[in-house]
């Protein structure tokens, strides 16, 4: 979960989709050429927020970048949102044996890298051994790797140590890739990757970047590219980088983007009925969590901040935006239940609850720090509202808006003093699995790093550790353990769930094929839509 | 002359020096931990500890001092802990677009500003002296950020006669692409004969020059109207009356001689001013430049950027009052015996 | 809000009627006094008057959120449901104030200073302005925007951050006043006299100067207050809940082009509690310059 993807929903500056001039450009400003009598060939994505920061290395991207990798580069399976599972992408058909420790890829033929190597076994192995060995970004999802064959040129067997649903992890939005190792002969492989360059398979490969300018990323058609490009397809891609909401609504509105990434509610809410413009509202499987840092606030502490918290307050103010959760798993995915004992706002209990350790109203005044991210105004907005929920239990709010390198690495500060005692962020899975909030959020960690209520509870560990195999051998068990595990999280408090995000999208109508994958979030596949 | 020059020179070097020591210190009461940041997300406790050696960070803060005026001195402004490029570079890429800017706005400024400064002192005290005066204090009171959003609206928006952000269409980013040679917009357009793209280039960048010529406008229109009263008592207007010279003659020949001394000096002023203004509307426009640069540098903790652009601006400042000082030295010898 | 202080002449006595009769024939002065003074009544006695003074602070209502301006809420609600207009009043307390208490401080130091290098001159007079150059030397906003975003984000790093890039001004004005009374002939006969440097300096230098600073003072008001609202629009200065203006625009950039009410009315309020110190200022710079009142 890559925390670093701030959710800027202020600069949702609409990344349209900049058809530009190809498509007779609507109503584009500033003296173009003239009207290009063909269907626009070029989709304009406008992000708030710079994006390639995490580096060009598609083994360790953990942040914003991937909305322009995933056009250059491709996983061995990917998942399908309407067959809710992963189908086919690179790898053509796999298995695995009995007891889940053997699994066999079969791979496409005739898959070539941009750099013109043809993709084999051995060269998909030697991918997925240096993210591994690199462990930067979502690397964990390998983990369960202990060494993969390759028989053929075109299979692969995976040998694990222990039972783990490898092709939906395969298709994980960070750390899956498959990309050339011998890019760069005998050089350093980041160093030409940051150059930049890319390594890839997809449909696309890098034409320039500009850092530091609007139209940041410019993507082109790669033409040995195996899908072909008989059919309409979008030539290029352009990343466009808008900071501010209000300028991407308008540049949206104006036909110079093609699809914008995040906007406020009432921003997407005022464009319905704008000429030319769609609008797109879909579940996610994102959800805001605040982390209660657990050394620090005792357990009646915790569960009173999560009675303090109006859930159904920040849902309206969010006015489409939020739903309100149901535990930690979204809806959507295996392991979510509708019924656990969640919270609801309730501040009379939530005053008894302070009272019994000293704190509450007529008692002692407690203060506390919360962190958030800057540029997001929906959290902002949270943060706002629990402020002020907690003003009248007695409880002084202090709320800090920081980059959100800074952020996280306030909150994996070494000295406990320095911590925030709130941390808020969103959270959503590497890949279609309920497994990664509880391996990443819940876990212990010796030393912080998105275990950020600082949370040790050992019993959970072990269940933590045994779910996955658990799941993959059997399956109703599984899902009675992950049922387990949320009630007693829920009871422990060491997080408030506070919504669930509901995407809204805006883009332009000029194309078709557009559909919601809530397991790459923000992801536009350029290549699977018609213009 | 020379000598006026030369003293000048040698004090505006004085002054950049402590500029250079002032923002030192400014940028290092910074809490918050530079070496963490530029060591990545996932670095290990050890290997903060090595980017730290790396960055200079564990010497004493005198020594640091030293060691950056050296560099400084030498093109080394440091490496962004952000980009993990040379300051210098990343400056240099986002500057000429705030340059362009502003040097647009100052010419807007001066083209409005001068013209209605006299005109408002041809009758004092009259109705267009008053609605002028009132316009000029107008300008130099605006929230430069509320009147780019509220004018981004009406012009862009709502009467779509200019386009909303951006330094150029992007129907042309393919069809006919910009070769960024200087860094400017405009001249790179020029230079190249790529004419669809000047035309895109000047009318992208009407809207957010106007929005930051307002406050230079309404302060040169001031200090016009200030300076032709006050010098057109002066004996040798009163003569160049009596000798029967028209009032418009005397207007253009003589009193804006004397209007243009203020002028000058609040040029420079203005330009520092102005410069540090774009910082405020370049998010809103889109605008790729030193104050995109800026925030982004604010919000990492990103200190030699933050150094680098609190100095860039400055040393521009002060080279531009060097500039103005001597030209206007040249031409009024008065000035050089202050 | 950067203007060059002019030189007083020296003062001319001035006639009882003449304040009464430069505030008649100076409609600047009179209007933008009246609206100067209208802020600081709305600023007293906003917690009484605001609608729902508690949004002010940190209540919230989020069943209200984003309503546009109606009898209930004249200016609207904000993204959390707060009256705009209450927060707008409140806010008034905020610039101000800031305003205040970074002249102040200007004054503070830099007075000392003026006169000092002014009255003493020789090396005094050149370390001093050598300082004062260096400082000058950063375009207002910009040391004030590295300063601010060094400290913790709060009023008081605002504050301190405007109030250090204010002060060299101050030191110049002084410096000017110190430096054209020292050189008459009637302080060299107080000197010789054996009349303490002190005691030139309150009973003469001083008192010149009351007028000088007292319209530049007013004239840097709505500097002050736009330098304090761009540093809290870029995050630099207030924090939520404070209802400073400069803050509350920034809050409502994300939700202009719809809900266009939480920023046009903050931004309103600093553009007309800047303009009217302006005119304050300004009408006040020609009542005491008797040279130019005439050209009214």
């Amino acid at each position: 979960m890559r925390r670093h993807r701030a959710w800027a929903a202020a600069p949702a500056a609409g990344v349209a989709l900049a058809l530009l001039a190809a498509c007779g450009g609507g109503s584009t400003y500033g003296g173009g050429t003239g009207k290009n009598p063909t269907v626009s060939t070029v989709f304009t994505y406008d992000t708030y927020t710079q994006v390639m920061v995490d580096g060009w290395d598609p083994a360790t991207e953990y942040s914003n970048g991937i909305i322009a990798m995933s056009n250059m580069y491709e996983t061995l399976t990917r998942y399908n949102p309407v067959t809710k599972e992963v189908g086919p992408l690179l790898a053509t058909s796999w298995s695995h044996s009995a007891n889940g420790l053997t699994w066999t890829f079969q791979l496409r033929h005739g898959v070539h890298f941009h750099t013109g190597r043809l993709m084999t076994a051995q060269a998909a192995k030697a991918a997925i051994l240096r993210t591994k060995k690199l462990n930067g970004g979502a690397a964990y999802i390998w983990g369960a790797v202990k060494s993969i064959d390759t028989p053929s040129q075109d299979r692969m067997v995976f040998h694990l140590s222990y039972p783990s649903p490898l092709a939906l992890e395969a298709s994980a939005d960070y750390s899956a890739y498959i990309y050339d190792t011998q890019a760069a002969g005998t050089g350093s492989l980041t160093k030409w990757l940051n150059t930049p360059h890319d390594a890839g398979t997809g449909p696309y490969t890098l034409q320039s970047w500009n850092n530091g300018q609007e139209f940041e990323v410019v993507l082109k058609d790669f033409p040995g590219y195996w899908g072909g490009w008989k059919a309409l397809h979008y030539k290029k891609v352009v990343f466009r980088v808008v900071p501010q909401d209000t300028t991407a609504a308008q540049l949206l509105r104006a036909g110079q983007v093609s699809f914008v990434e995040q906007m406020s509610p009432t921003q997407w809410k005022s464009l319905q009925g704008a000429s030319g413009i769609r609008l797109v509202s879909s579940p996610s499987w994102q959800n805001l969590l605040a982390q209660l840092n657990t050394p620090a606030l005792s357990r009646p502490i915790r569960q009173a901040i999560s009675y303090a918290t109006d859930y159904r307050g920040i849902a309206a103010a969010l006015g489409g935006a939020a739903v309100e959760s149901s535990g930690i798993v979204p809806a959507g995915l295996f392991g979510h239940f509708s019924n656990l004992p969640s919270y609801s706002y309730d501040p009379a209990k939530a005053a008894r609850l302070l009272n019994s350790v000293g704190y509450g109203p007529g008692k002692k005044k407690l203060n506390l720090t919360l962190s958030f991210t800057a540029g997001d105004s929906n959290e902002q907005v949270v943060a706002t509202l629990l402020k002020s929920s907690l003003a009248k239990l007695n409880v002084n709010l202090s709320v800090q808006s920081l980059a959100w390198a800074t952020q996280w690495s306030k909150g994996k500060s070494a000295s406990p003093r320095t911590r925030q005692d709130i941390f808020m962020e969103y959270w959503w899975p590497d890949y279609a699995d309920p497994y990664s909030w509880f391996v990443n959020l819940l876990l212990t960690e010796k030393q912080p790093f998105f275990n950020l209520s600082y949370y040790s509870n050992p019993a959970l560990d072990k269940q933590i550790n045994s779910v996955e195999s658990l799941v993959a051998t059997n399956s109703a068990a599984g899902s009675a353990l992950y049922r387990t595990m949320q009630v007693e999280i829920l009871k422990q408090a060491p997080i408030v769930f506070l919504y669930n995000t509901n995407y809204q999208y805006a883009m332009t109508n000029k194309f078709s094929g557009f559909q919601v994958n809530p397991a790459y979030p923000n992801v536009i596949f350029a290549y699977s839509l018609k213009p | 002359m020379l000598v006026f020059a030369a003293r000048r020179i040698a004090l505006a070097f004085v002054v950049v020096v402590g500029v250079i020591v002032v923002t030192f210190i400014v940028a290092h009461v910074v809490p918050g931990d530079p070496a963490a940041t530029w060591a990545g997300p996932h670095a290990s406790a050890s290997q903060i500890v090595q980017a730290r050696k790396f960055l200079g960070l564990d010497r004493p803060l005198a020594v640091q001092l030293v060691s950056y005026l050296g560099g400084v001195a030498s093109g080394n402004w440091g490496v962004s802990i952000h980009t993990h490029r040379s300051v210098l570079s990343d400056l240099l890429t986002a500057a000429p677009p705030s340059l362009e800017l502003v040097i647009t706005a100052l010419v807007l400024a001066i083209v409005a500003g001068i013209p209605l400064g006299l005109l408002s002192a041809r009758r004092p005290g009259r109705p267009a002296d008053q609605a002028i005066r009132a316009g000029s204090i107008l300008g130099i009171s605006m929230p430069i950020f509320w009147m780019a959003l509220i004018l981004q609206l009406v012009f862009s928006q709502r009467l779509k006669w200019l386009p909303a952000a951006g330094e150029y269409s992007p129907s042309l980013l393919f069809t006919h692409p910009l070769v960024r040679r200087t860094g400017f917009p405009v001249i790179d357009a020029l230079i190249s004969g790529n004419l669809p793209m000047l035309g895109s280039t000047l009318k992208y960048l009407i809207l957010p020059a106007i929005v930051v010529a307002a406050y230079p406008a309404g302060l040169i229109a001031r200090m016009v109207r200030a300076q032709v009263l006050d010098t057109i008592g002066e004996t040798h207007i009163l003569n160049a009356r009596a000798l029967g010279f028209g009032e418009w003659q005397i207007f253009g020949r003589f009193a804006m001689k004397l209007a243009w001394t203020p002028v000058a000096a609040a040029i420079a002023l203005v330009f520092g001013y102005s410069l540090v203004n774009t910082f405020l509307v370049e998010s809103i426009f889109d605008w790729p430049g030193l104050g995109s640069y800026a925030a982004a540098s604010i919000s990492t903790l990103d200190t030699p950027a933050i150094l680098g652009v609190t100095l860039f601006v400055a040393v521009a400042y002060v080279v531009a009052n060097l500039v103005v000082d001597v030209v206007q030295a040249a031409i009024d010898p008065r000035i050089r015996l202050r | 809000m950067i203007e060059t202080p002019t030189i007083t002449p020296p003062k001319a006595a001035i006639p009882r009627g003449a304040m009464w009769r430069g505030l008649r024939a100076n409609p600047l002065l009179a209007v933008g006094g009246g609206v100067v003074l209208l802020i600081v009544i709305v600023a007293i006695f906003a917690p009484l008057v605001a609608p729902f003074p508690a949004d002010a602070g940190t209540a919230t209502h989020p069943f209200e959120v984003l309503k546009a301006p109606s009898a209930a809420h004249w200016f609207g609600t904000d993204q959390v449901g707060r009256d705009i207009l209450s927060r707008v009043m409140v806010g008034a307390r905020v610039s101000p104030v800031i305003a205040v208490i970074v002249l102040a401080l200007a004054c503070l130091v830099g007075i000392p200073l003026g006169v000092a290098a002014g009255f003493l001159g020789g090396w005094v007079d050149e370390v001093i302005m050598r300082v004062t150059d260096v400082f000058l030397a950063f375009p207002p906003l910009l040391l004030a925007l590295a300063l601010a975003a060094v400290l913790p984000a709060s009023l008081t790093s605002l504050t301190i951050a405007i109030a250090a890039v204010w002060w060299p001004w101050y030191v110049r004005l002084l410096r000017g006043q110190a430096a054209s009374v020292a050189g008459r002939p009637y302080v060299e006969a107080c000197r010789a006299l054996g009349i303490s440097r002190l005691s030139i300096i309150f009973r003469h230098i001083l008192p010149n100067s009351i007028t000088p600073v007292l319209v530049q003072v007013s004239l840097d008001v709505g500097g002050v207050i736009l330098t304090a609202s761009a540093l809290s629009f870029l995050g630099l200065g207030a924090q939520d809940p404070v209802p400073d203006w400069g803050l509350m625009v920034a809050e409502g950039q994300n939700y202009f082009t719809p809900d266009w009410w939480l920023v046009t009315f903050p931004g309103l309020a600093i553009l007309v509690t800047a303009f009217a110190f302006n005119l304050l200022g300004d009408g006040l710079r020609d009542l005491f310059d008797p040279r130019r009142s005439f050209l009214r």
